[in-house]
């Protein structure tokens, strides 16, 4: 099986005052009318007494969503856990939808008052797989041209961390969003 | 593309990658049809993967019960779908994880889990929401650093347990870890333990005066004792069987005062296979150890188990072990040395008083590692076991606090370990305290839950941390125990303060509960059990607590421990003070107590029947099932006061009370007579099994019938608490019966 473990993490544009405990009620909104297209979410759980953890966690069978707070920003991360499609490329552009879709569902979300928003010119993309993306320069070679293709040739691919048990992150800079 | 199999293939222990295939070949063959799903969910099961909340396909999310539409039709067992995410737990046993174990469950829990690694009251670990399809490669991953999922849940030996201070503690007779590795070891896919009723556990204690290992809650709890012989110091233990928790707490029985060492192996065999031959198969919650024991008599039981021995094949590995055990410890990282007037970074004061203890060897330490609420991100695992590299090497254990503890840190580093478990998120203080709440999953994510275990847990964590340097010493060192259902995985019963979800309906809306148990023991191995006291809104808990410590504090004499305030108060007057807390507003006035904590969701609605006929009915009902709780209670106080014949009576009234309360729902002038009501409560809600698998209510019935059948000469306490606790788990499950057929609309 090829790579398909993809996280994309979106950041919050600051300043976004925003209580992490109100992503609770709106996750379970998300379920009650199945807010997330291709996605059968289940469950939601609250991992905010954890550091540098999935803090909301909104479970789905194809993959799961959560308020992030790596590197001290918040933010909004989605792994994907099924295959979707036939190509790196495909599993990839799947995950990073899936994660602007649920973006632009927060950034709507009456709690937040607006205040939510999120950054379009810079993400983080997570191999979520150390058999098939093993943190190291060869792999990062390998994965730059379907990030290329999903991200336009504009964008700007940085190895995010050397250590090699970390996993495969790359920083995307260059408005990929946009 | 390269697999975990193909790339694992040379580091795996054949035996265990034989293993692991093994149960590849199973997945492949119910997924073509050819398991029974039946023996597919044994297999799993014993290979620690477990079932989830959800899993059947349905929940309930807070408007109407929504059917979740997998992508498989396949099962993975009865009422459970392929798809549906499920529980791997881990077995560690005695605790025990070295950093490198620490880098692959870390990373384990990132890949195919949530990023949440949860340490049980079990010392395992357990992921959440994992596909099944993912579970070999998790296995083969674990196995090659020599950690196995293989009989952590099932009928089998489950993780071997330990004091998390074995080695190093002060008070101990001697380190009872390599006996507890030993017997992971040999029990482990033992032929003689595959054929039991049900799950069997083990645990080992270095001290008897201590919690240590909570030997008296165990099917077989083992407590280290020496002897002097011909002048030589034999080392050897006290052996209890038949302990445990579950729905009605058993006391461990006194097996043998000293087992010598070279017996504990085969006779831990012999256990096993007295247990296999005669346990109970069919009737699964009369199938422990427990209920074997008190069917035979102790020395019945032991005739057997002693015969047993005898007949036994000789095994090499009972003794072989045994060469290595004088010369076994732990090598420190470093030398040992002292705190001396070291500058000692913010908040190390508060936790160094509750998260440090100074072991036996001078100039170490034990460091405990506080996880609120068991968890930990995998970036936390991962930052910890940098952390255990750098200040206590390979001496890492789990608890059955649900924390973690590194052990020979030398004292001078304290500070810098400080900072680091600051740095990381774990430098809360509070270890072993009232703060320090355990619980269990509860509706989280187990499928048995009835409130939220986790979200009371983790408000009561928060309030009482934000107090916690103005509580009184002897309020700081309570300790609370959370269960989500009476099945005890939080072990409320050995707790201070015990807590166990339960529900009431009321006005057509359920309403969570928890059940105040008072009266339990963590010290002397678990060395008391608690029984309920009064069912309070689970959004009224953090005022019992209030109320009951300021009335400790208040009253408590000069050196009076919680367990002598509880008795010299009297349950009586504790309940009393509590009474006006057990009251729900109308929905309309307070929404909240509807809701659980943590949990925005509605608690029940909409599926109800209604109708003033069926309201009326019900308020009867629940007029006598209110005089079935107050029957059980006096049943507790005449145990309390030592009268255990009308303990019994009373607890078999109030069975009787509360099977009456059923039967007139349907008919009114049932009359109150004992042989009346078990057989018409039979006819009418046992063999209809009204409860339904998903309820416990159908076991708790055979409570009553037995009861009723042999009326027991209740000679002991042991006797009368579990006959008082069976009437307390029959009056709940009425009370669930009441909701189902208040929901069915057959009033």
């Amino acid at each position: 099986m090829e790579l398909h473990r993809f996280g994309i993490k979106l950041f919050a544009a600051e300043p976004a005052d925003i209580r992490v405990k109100d992503f609770v009620p709106v996750f379970h909104s998300w379920i009650q009318r199945q807010a997330v297209e291709g996605h059968l979410l289940i469950d939601v759980h609250d991992y905010g007494h954890i550091q540098n953890g999935p803090g909301i966690l909104l479970v789905a069978h194809e993959g799961n969503f959560c308020t992030d707070m790596a590197e001290g920003k918040l933010g909004l991360a989605y792994f994907r856990k099924q295959p979707a499609g036939a190509s790196v490329e495909s599993h990839l552009d799947s995950a990073l939808k899936a994660a602007r879709q649920a973006a632009s569902l927060l950034e709507q979300e009456a709690v937040f008052e607006g205040r939510l928003r999120f950054r379009k010119d810079e993400l983080l993309v997570i191999a979520n797989d150390r058999l098939l993306a093993p943190n190291d320069a060869a792999t990062f070679a390998t994965l730059q041209s379907p990030l290329t293709k999903v991200f336009g040739t504009g964008a700007k691919l940085l190895h995010a961390s050397t250590n090699p048990k970390d996993r495969l992150t790359v920083r995307v800079t260059g408005n990929p969003l946009s | 593309m390269p697999t975990w199999e193909e790339k694992l293939a040379d580091t795996l222990d054949p035996q265990l990658a034989d293993e692991i295939d093994k149960f590849a070949t199973e997945i492949t063959l119910r997924k073509q049809g050819k398991l029974d799903e039946k023996v597919f969910a044994e297999t799993r099961l014993r290979r620690g993967c477990y079932g989830q909340r959800y899993d059947n396909g349905h929940r309930h999310d807070g408007i109407r019960s929504q059917e979740l539409h997998y992508p498989a039709d396949l099962t993975k067992g009865p009422d459970t779908l392929w798809d549906a995410p499920g529980m791997q737990r881990i077995k560690i046993p005695f605790g025990g994880m070295n950093p490198d174990q620490m880098d692959v469950l870390a990373d384990l829990a990132e890949e195919y889990a949530d990023g949440v690694l949860h340490v049980t009251t079990r010392q395992d670990i357990q992921y959440h929401f994992i596909h099944i399809d993912d579970t070999p490669a998790i296995m083969r991953r674990l196995g090659a650093v020599g950690i196995t999922t293989r009989e952590a849940c099932g009928n089998s030996v489950r993780n071997v347990t330990a004091c998390p201070l074995a080695g190093v503690c002060k008070t101990e007779t001697f380190d009872v870890v390599p006996y507890a590795k030993a017997t992971a070891r040999f029990m482990l896919g033992h032929p003689d333990a595959q054929n039991f009723g049900r799950k069997f556990k083990i645990a080992f204690s270095g001290c008897r005066q201590e919690a240590c290992g909570l030997a008296n809650m165990h099917d077989m709890g083992l407590i280290a004792a020496t002897r002097v012989e011909d002048g030589k110091v034999r080392r050897g233990f006290e052996l209890y069987v038949g302990g445990g928790l579950g729905a009605v707490p058993h006391d461990a029985k006194l097996f043998d005062e000293f087992l010598p060492e070279e017996e504990l192996l085969p006779f831990t065999q012999a256990i096993a296979r007295v247990f296999a031959r005669l346990g109970e198969k069919k009737q699964r919650d009369r199938a422990r150890l427990k209920f074997l024991i008190a069917k035979l008599g102790i020395e019945e039981f032991k005739t057997l188990v002693v015969e047993e021995r005898k007949v036994l094949a000789h095994d090499t590995r009972w003794t072989e072990y045994l060469g290595g055990v004088e010369a076994y410890g732990e090598k420190p990282l470093k030398p040992p040395t002292f705190l001396n007037g070291q500058k000692r970074p913010e908040g190390f004061d508060a936790w160094y008083s509750t998260n440090v203890y100074r072991q036996k060897q001078e100039g170490y330490v034990v460091a405990s590692v506080t996880l609120p609420l068991g968890d930990l991100s995998s970036w936390q695992m991962r930052e910890l076991a940098n952390v255990a590299r750098r200040f206590s090497g390979d001496s890492v254990r789990t608890t059955v606090e649900q924390n973690i503890v590194l052990r020979w840190v030398s004292e001078t580093d304290l500070p810098d370990l400080y900072r680091e478990l600051a740095r990381i998120g774990l430098g809360a203080p509070g270890a072993g305290t009232i703060v320090d709440v355990t619980a269990c999953p509860g509706t989280d994510t187990c499928k048995l839950g009835i409130s939220s275990s986790r979200g009371l847990a983790g408000e009561l964590r928060t309030r009482l941390a934000a107090k916690s340097f103005n509580l009184d010493e002897a309020v700081k060192n309570l300790r609370i125990k959370i269960s989500g259902c009476f099945n005890s995985c939080g072990q409320h019963h050995i707790a201070d303060l015990g807590f166990f979800g339960t529900t009431l309906t009321i006005n057509n809306r359920k309403v969570p509960h928890f059940q105040v148990v008072l009266g339990g023991k963590w010290q002397d191995n678990g060395g008391a059990y608690g029984l309920a006291l009064v069912r309070v809104p689970s959004k009224r808990i953090p005022e019992v607590i209030d109320r009951i410590t300021d009335r400790y504090v208040r009253e408590r004499t000069a050196a009076e421990n919680f367990q002598d305030f509880v008795k010299r108060t009297g349950k009586k007057e504790l309940r009393n003070m509590l009474e006006d807390l057990t009251k729900v507003p109308p929905y309309e006035v307070d929404p909240s107590f509807y809701s659980d904590w943590g949990d925005p969701r509605e608690y029940t609605i909409g599926d109800m029947g209604t109708g003033e006929c069926a309201g009326e009915v019900i308020s009867a009902a629940q007029f006598d099932l209110a005089a079935a709780d107050r029957l059980v209670f006096e049943a507790q106080l005449h145990l309390d006061g030592g009268d255990y014949t009308n303990a019994d009576r009373l607890a078999y009234r109030a069975m009787l009370q509360a099977a009456l309360s059923l039967i007139r729902a349907e008919w009114p002038e049932a009359p109150d007579e004992a042989d009346t009501i078990t057989r018409e409560f039979r006819t009418r809600f046992f063999d209809t099994n009204i409860w339904g698998d998903r309820y416990a209510g159908s076991k708790f019935a055979q409570y009553m019938f037995a009861r009723h059948a042999a009326p027991p000469n209740v000679n002991t306490h042991d006797q009368a608490h579990r006959l008082v606790e069976e009437s307390q788990l029959f009056v709940e499950a009425v009370y669930r019966g009441h909701d189902i057929l208040t929901e069915r609309g057959q009033k």
